[in-house]
């Protein structure tokens, strides 16, 4: 090693790190540099001498913030709402009859179709008394901190486009995904992990695959990361095969001693300093983004509250887990996804919607329910905003002459949401009594979306990003309300 | 801009202007509800779809959706609809209004509306839309006028007329331009400027011995008859058309044959293709030329974009199609954001709605009936834009530029605000006369932009610093006179882009050092004036290539089919069916430059993301420059990168055998282009040897480590 083994061009290892990593948090703890700022600097593309700020430091909500973090667990393919949360007592004796309802899905526009009675009973749940079909037996004893969204509805019957407007608000790709635009607008807590992270299926991603966590027109910074739930947790963050920390951190150490070098003639470009802070921080995520998905700590009962002590509930119980752990550890926007690839791999039950449900309901109840118990049992919940559901419904008719299958249905499905603010035990909007279309305060994807930003403090409408001669917002040009019986 | 559906009232249809109606219900009261609940948007501040209820006339006359009451039929007004929120006309939007006041109106429309005095309600006047800036408002869409040059003190530093235009802001500023940079920077400059690539050490070193005065001016000429030259400036074009090889959406399917395009844009660069030339084959090659595969390849520049193959609602998946095209001329060759102005005028610039759907009209038959369509024209299979709905097409304007409210007809035509222009025959042959009106000398706007683009790409900022709006939401210009004189000159030069390039490389303002003195840093800390030449990182393609360059993995092969490098399988994973639609080329392929990699919508390549690459799905007229660890992750640990570290590591171990410190002094020469001070390389020898005494690794792994190490440097990642 060299001579200057803990000096870098004079200074300490800890006046160094205080002036690039410590000294560029602080920058930004304080607010010095407003996103527009860090936009401008963006646009003069490398002027060498803007004050670096690290976009993802975390920022203050603009007004008072009821949820800091959010968990979208979003069920691809499109969850049946008459067979789970939405309860039609007056379907069940219509099974097998052929009556005349829109519907509009892959298989294009119908007038008329023949029934498919909801395939599971409902019971009443809880002091609120929710119906919940009986694919839910966990997820029914938390009705009371649920509130349910029966009267969604969506712009595409399509999956590509109905996964890009749940999670961008438009069906083009090309736009930020809401991920994006919380940790635009927030930052994160924690830098030694990405900000907005996404887990997949382990049967692939969904259609569209990473245009579902782009950052769009935004900087790459807030696009979504994915991250796994047992193993390597980020892509790249092991050292390759005969290299280990020690080694890396030697390399490190000549790699700035070199970069120092080489900054100490062009001090005024923020940009090197940034980019050799941005190696510590590499090294201290390699170091800790393990650690996250360590679940050795977790108690046996913990571990089985989430399911992984059984082998349909595992994969998704520890992803559950380790949305609580993401949570814990001040990530702001944890997508977590139930199905991938395509047909019967997620809940796109177009041939039989009792082995589909089964299996996907089967998998994530206990799971999902695991995640709300555990994080309100240790206070989280309050503060920690859930969203379930999928880009769309399905129809209360089947798509083909014979069998259970639905098509889908973007006229009206349900999602529902918890804590973060939210009050539980309510139901918002309706269907008609076939539940084929929302028809009593209905909501659009955006009155969803304007519902995530107010309770992370924003106004849905005021949240905005300057692209294309245009002020760009979540919500779009027009704004949309947040659901009012939400908030 | 795509967003809409709000659904407003609106435009279209002019109703007669029939005498108000006598006296009927309470029509004061009414007036008072219309004042109160609509004005705001209906006649106050804002007009919105058209509509105002600011008197009886304008009630009639109505707006988008065509007059707000029926005096004929009262009880049929679309009015009536809108305040009882019925068929999907909801107003106000935010919900209905109080039972008694709908009452109050409801009566009042019935009747006819009444308004008895004629006195109108009281409003703010409505602005008509014009620039904010007063003193500019003819800038820059006012006829080029070449500007005077300058006179300067300074005479000695003028090498062309740049110059004075650049030092006589200096001078009057007090800033001395910052000193020429010593010849190893001006080679990595100059070099990877034209072609994206490194200098090899044997061109830096006999570019460094070479005296002649016009050593620079030869390297220029040598690096602009490079073949790779095209490779780096046809990707900018590739940029601002929104390149890509898939349509995205569910399938993401290929384009099969679209990479022609790829290769005629990088071609007409190395043939320095004029750009009035290169603009006509991209708009109307098969008008031109139509038995020419050249100018027919040229125009793929219409089907580059995205495209649906199931969409949910197929005339608005059209004019998606379209805003694509409309996007990429307004922006692209004009730098007007008319496609701001698809749903209403534009806020700020002077563009209404109807100049957004005048420039639609020549693309209006335009349209792929499927998304593989391709045409044999010649020999050869070329990607092309099907006509397919010629002569059954009418333009309109799409009131809130929604496709189901059709506003009045329109004819081809080009922006209003660029003063006359001839009238467009809307019959065939349209889309050869634009392209002829948007290279004329007249023109205002094309050789700015173009000119801009040219000096961004050089200097890295554009004197207009949002080169793809030059309106008040754009930036200000910071040097108008210069970009005037450019722009006469890129226009009465013949469009030839090679000699602009000369121009500006020969300046003395390019050749200067990119160290700013303390007093230049001071006054103006981001480099307005452009006293010092701004330093940059390397793009994503020059990341990916310099690496494979230096490691002497480069396959430097040109054009044709896409090739698909290794990705791992953990970002593959990330497709709904993992690997699909990447077959993943052979290593010699897979070693190619990162303009002939696939660009897959859905897709990317991690150390080209991951650096900041165009996004695909839109114009990119800038690319950012973020900085985040998981570039260092993946340039520490990503296979690609320990790949080319081995390789880099082996070339060493090759050319200088037995000798680490010739082995280090190679590195550093092929990453920087520098000759490592004595010091460095002494400390770079002792870093290798300690990871063989210390971390216990072999000769050839410790080189390894030496090699990823200077394929992380800032040195390497960073041009003065």
């Amino acid at each position: 090693m060299s001579r200057r083994d803990h000096q870098f061009c004079g200074r300490t290892r800890r006046e160094f790190l205080w002036e690039t990593g410590g000294g560029f948090t602080a920058t930004a703890l304080a607010g010095l540099l407003s996103a527009d700022g860090f936009l401008a600097r963006q646009a003069r593309a490398a002027d060498g001498s803007t004050p670096f700020v690290n976009p993802l430091a975390p920022k203050p909500a603009p007004k008072p913030a009821r949820a800091k973090s959010v968990i979208f667990l979003f069920m691809y393919g499109g969850p049946s709402h008459v067979d789970t949360f939405d309860h039609k007592p007056d379907l069940y004796p219509l099974d097998g009859k052929t009556i005349e309802v829109k519907t509009f899905g892959r298989g294009g526009k119908k007038n008329e179709g023949r029934v498919v009675g909801p395939k599971w009973a409902f019971r009443p749940y809880g002091e609120s008394g929710k119906m919940v079909s009986d694919l839910f037996p966990n997820l029914g004893t938390c009705v009371d901190d649920i509130a349910f969204v029966h009267s969604m509805y969506a712009e595409s019957p399509i999956h590509g486009s109905a996964l890009l407007m749940m999670n961008s608000g438009r069906l083009l790709s090309g736009n930020p995904c809401l991920g994006s635009w919380v940790t635009y607008g927030l930052g994160s807590e924690n830098q030694d992990l990405p900000g907005f992270v996404v887990m997949l299926d382990k049967t692939g991603g969904p259609i569209s695959g990473p245009k579902n966590w782009s950052s769009g027109y935004m900087p790459a910074v807030y696009q979504g990361t994915v991250i796994r739930a047992d193993g390597v947790p980020i892509h790249d963050l092991a050292p390759p095969p005969g290299v280990d920390r020690p080694l890396q951190r030697r390399l490190l150490d000549r790699l700035r001693e070199k970069n120092e070098e080489h900054r100490a003639t062009r001090m005024e470009n923020s940009e090197l300093a940034a980019r050799i802070a941005s190696y510590e921080l590499a090294f201290q995520m390699q170091k800790h983004a393990p650690e996250a998905v360590d679940y050795s700590r977790e108690t046996e009962e913990t571990l089985a509250l989430y399911g992984i002590d059984r082998p349909e509930t595992a994969d998704f119980g520890r992803k559950c887990l380790l949305a609580r752990r993401l949570v814990e550890r001040g990530v702001r926007f944890i997508q977590v996804y139930s199905g991938g690839a395509h047909n019967d791999d997620n809940w796109d039950a177009h041939g039989d919607i009792v082995a589909n449900h089964t299996k996907h309901a089967g998998r994530t109840d206990k799971p999902i329910a695991g995640l709300l118990k555990d994080l309100k049992r240790r206070g989280l919940l309050d503060e920690t905003l859930i969203i379930w559901g999928g880009e769309f419904g399905r129809q209360p008719t089947a798509e083909f002459a014979e069998g259970t299958g639905r098509d889908h249905n973007s006229y009206g499905f349900t999602v529902w949401l918890a804590g973060g603010g939210v009050p539980g035990g309510v139901s918002v909007g309706a269907t008609d009594e076939l539940g084929s279309r929302a028809v009593e305060d209905r909501c659009h994807v955006k009155n969803l979306h304007a519902t995530i930003l107010d309770r992370l403090g924003f106004d849905p409408d005021a949240l905005s990003y300057f692209h294309g001669g245009l002020d760009q917002r979540l919500v779009g040009v027009e704004g949309a309300r947040p659901i009012q019986q939400l908030v | 801009m795509r967003a809409f559906g709000c659904l407003a009232l609106g435009l279209a249809t002019i109703g007669l202007a029939l005498p108000a109606k006598g006296q009927g219900p309470d029509s004061a009261r009414a007036r008072e509800v219309l004042s109160a609940r609509c004005l705001k948007c209906h006649g106050g501040e804002k007009t919105k779809g058209g509509l105002s209820v600011v008197d009886r006339d304008a009630l009639e006359k109505g707006g988008d959706l065509g007059p707000a009451v029926d005096p004929d039929e009262p009880g049929e007004s679309l009015m009536l609809q809108a305040i009882h929120h019925e068929d999907g006309l909801e107003m106000p939007p935010s919900g209905r209004l109080p039972d008694d006041e709908i009452q109050v109106l409801a009566d009042w429309i019935k009747a006819g509306a009444p308004w008895p005095d004629g006195e109108p309600l009281k409003t703010v006047a409505r602005d008509a839309p014009e620039p904010d800036d007063d003193d500019d408002a003819s800038w820059p869409y006012a006829e080029v006028v070449r500007p005077a040059v300058p006179t300067v003190e300074n005479v000695a530093w003028t090498r062309n007329p740049i110059d004075a235009f650049i030092l006589a802001r200096l001078e009057s500023e007090g800033l001395a331009p910052a000193p020429e940079a010593d010849p190893r920077t001006l080679i990595r400059r100059a070099s990877y400027d034209l072609t994206g690539l490194p200098p090899t050490p044997e061109e830096v070193e006999a570019f460094e011995a070479d005296p002649a005065p016009d050593a620079f001016e030869r390297l220029v000429d040598r690096l602009l008859a490079s073949p790779r030259y095209g490779e780096a400036w046809g990707r900018h074009w590739l940029d601002l058309v929104g390149y890509a090889e898939t349509n995205s959406f569910e399938r993401d399917a290929a384009k099969p044959f679209i990479w022609r395009y790829r290769d005629y844009v990088i071609d007409a660069f190395n043939r320095d293709k004029p750009f009035d030339r290169f603009t006509l084959e991209q708009l109307a090659g098969d008008e031109v030329a139509p038995d020419s595969v050249e100018a027919q390849t040229a125009t793929g520049f219409f089907r580059v974009g995205l495209w649906d193959d199931e969409p949910a609602d197929r005339p608005l998946a059209r004019y998606e199609v379209l805003d694509d095209i409309v996007t990429n001329v307004g922006q692209g060759f004009l730098g007007m954001t008319v496609d701001c102005a698809r749903c209403h005028d534009h806020k700020k610039d002077p563009i209404p709605q109807a100049d957004y759907y005048r420039l639609l009209a020549f693309f209006i038959e335009m349209g792929p009936q499927n998304g593989l369509e391709t045409r044999k024209v010649g020999p050869e299979k070329v990607e092309v834009m099907a006509a397919v709905r010629k002569g059954r097409e009418e333009p309109h304007v799409l009131l809130r530029g929604n496709p189901a409210l059709v506003g009045p007809k329109v004819e081809p035509g080009v922006p209003t605000a660029l003063g006359p222009a001839p009238t467009f025959d809307a019959g065939p042959g349209k889309r050869r006369a634009l392209a002829e009106w948007i290279t004329d000398r007249r023109n205002p706007m094309t050789a700015r932009v173009l000119a801009n683009r040219i000096w961004q790409y050089h200097f890295g900022r554009g004197l207009v610093p949002s080169p793809s709006d030059f309106g008040s939401l754009g930036e200000p210009c910071t040097h108008p006179e210069l970009l005037d004189w450019l722009a006469a000159e890129l226009a009465d030069g013949g469009w030839g882009i090679k000699r602009m390039h000369r121009l500006v490389m020969l300046s003395s303002a390019y050749r200067m050092s990119s160290r700013p003195s303390p007093e230049a840093l001071a006054a103006d800390p981001l480099n307005h004036e452009f006293q010092r030449f701004p330093m940059r990182r390397l793009t994503a393609e020059e990341v990916r290539d310099s690496m494979l360059a230096v490691a002497g993995a480069l396959n430097d092969k040109a054009g044709g089919p896409w090739v698909c490098p290794p990705i791992p399988d953990e970002v593959l994973a990330g497709q709904s069916v993992p690997g699909q639609g990447w077959k993943v080329s052979p290593p010699a392929e897979a070693a190619r430059r990162s303009v002939y990699v696939h660009v897959k919508r859905s897709l990317a390549v991690p150390i080209l993301a991951t650096h900041d690459a165009a996004d695909t799905d839109s114009t990119c007229p800038v690319r950012f420059t973020t900085t985040v660890p998981t570039q260092a992750l993946g340039l520490l640990n990503g296979a690609f990168a320990n790949e080319q570290a081995a390789r880099l590591a082996d070339r060493l171990a090759r050319e200088r055998e037995g000798d680490l410190a010739a082995q280090v002094r190679l590195a550093v020469l092929l990453t920087t282009g520098r000759e490592p001070s004595a010091e460095e390389s002494a400390e770079d020898v002792a870093f290798v040897r300690s990871l063989q005494t210390e971390a216990g690794l072999s000769e050839r792994a410790a080189l390894a480590q030496y090699a990823l190490l200077a394929l992380n440097a800032n040195a390497f990642l960073y041009l003065d």
